[in-house]
């Protein structure tokens, strides 16, 4: 799965740290375990709600202050919704958009 | 000194090299709060001891314009600027959740304040300093022919039908917990001065003199919240403090600065970067109480 954040971190695109975690049978790379909970339960979040059984493609705009907006892809279908969380990643609010 | 906010640690004057290798040292090993801290502070790029280094001397530079306003900018970016916190983004509306867990958490925040006002004044003989600490708890336990902030609260409070007695034998939660074992710590270990940039710093919060320095956001939207929707106490509250003279004040930053040449500016620096890194998360932890309320896990 590839995410709109080409440098660094899936999540939030620093390349700070060296973090790798699976997700969806990729070795994944983020700043920090923190960011990889984030993702990873976002991924879990998305599925769930969507009953797809793969995410292709997660566009994220935002940051830790405002929450991200984002657009999860698979095949032709389009999911969008908005996500944040507190400091230590536990789920503060997810809306479908 | 200069100071690593997460871990509480002190470097020499102006050793932003060694501080720069501790954050690098823990960025390696993907230590998360240090990384995000450098993220959310310094840069999201990894750059090299030097660069970050260097960063760090700018980070602390007061560009000659003072202690003052070096604090008021750091504030700012961290709360009421581009990137808001989130539980001043919830301000922007009235929830009631959030309110019922501001007035749970904020009880245990009040009972450290007069603390740390209690320990600035014994640490000190400056007459105007005392009497600005004295004046400032009887506004928050006696109030001055007006009720008192903490009475103003526990109304807001009993307003929502949640108890005082109650919320006097509630566990605050752990980033409350934290941050008052760290406010505790200032308290008993550094200098008058520094306790009182550590404290007063964070009245910011509420400042409505701000825009002028940058603030985009206000503590709370007033609109929002002077509607008839909205309970009588938790106006008061609020209101009390908008409409009066100290929601405009900067008396206590113009107190350290007017001191602070007779002190290690970094020092000071330092015990502010040290007191905000907690506040931050006492910040989160009023939307966590607001949420296990609305879950009726309280
Ligand atoms: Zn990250
Ligand atoms: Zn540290």
């Amino acid at each position: 799965m590839k995410t709109n954040n080409t440098e660094g971190c899936a999540l939030c695109d620093a390349t700070w740290g060296e973090y790798y975690r699976e997700i969806e049978g990729e070795k994944t790379f983020f700043c920090c375990n923190i960011c990889a909970d984030i993702f990873e339960n976002m991924v879990k979040t998305v599925k769930k709600e969507t009953g797809w059984n793969k995410i292709d493609y997660l566009e994220l705009n935002g940051n830790y202050s405002k929450g991200r907006i984002c657009m999860a892809k698979s095949g032709d279908k389009e999911f969008k919704y908005y996500y944040r969380t507190y400091g230590d990643g536990r789920l503060m609010e997810f809306k479908k958009l | 000194m200069a100071i690593c906010p997460i871990c509480n640690i002190k470097f020499d004057n102006n050793d932003f090299t060694s501080l720069s290798e501790h954050f690098i040292d823990k960025a390696n090993s993907s230590e998360p709060l240090h990384v995000m801290w450098l993220n959310r502070n310094i840069t999201k790029t990894k750059v090299d001891k030097s660069k970050l280094g260097l960063a760090f001397k700018n980070f602390y530079d007061l560009n000659t314009a003072g202690l003052k306003l070096w604090i008021i900018n750091r504030f700012i970016k961290d709360y009421r600027g581009e990137n808001p916190h989130p539980f001043i983004i919830k301000m922007q509306e009235y929830n009631p959740y959030i309110m019922e867990g501001y007035a749970v958490e904020h009880y245990f925040f009040l009972k450290q304040w007069v603390r740390s006002c209690s320990a600035i004044i014994s640490k000190t003989d400056y007459a105007d300093i005392q009497n600005y600490e004295m004046e400032n708890m009887i506004t928050e336990y006696f109030g001055k022919n007006k009720k008192a902030h903490i009475e103003l609260l526990l109304e807001m409070a009993e307003g929502y039908g949640i108890d005082r007695n109650k919320i006097m034998k509630t566990t605050p939660l752990k980033n409350t917990e934290n941050a008052i074992k760290r406010w505790r710590e200032i308290a008993e270990k550094n200098q008058w001065i520094e306790i009182m940039a550590a404290m007063h710093s964070l009245e910011l919060i509420a400042n409505r003199a701000l825009r002028p320095y940058g603030a985009r956001y206000d503590y709370f939207n007033y609109d929002a919240f002077d509607s008839r929707n909205v309970p009588d106490g938790v106006r008061a509250f609020l209101m009390e403090g908008y409409r009066s003279d100290e929601a405009h004040s900067m008396a206590a930053l113009e107190l350290i600065e007017k001191y602070s040449k007779n002190y290690n500016v970094q020092d000071i620096q330092d015990t502010y970067l040290a007191s905000t890194y907690v506040f931050y998360n006492y910040l989160e932890a009023r939307i966590e109480r607001g949420e296990m309320i609305e879950n009726k896990q309280y």
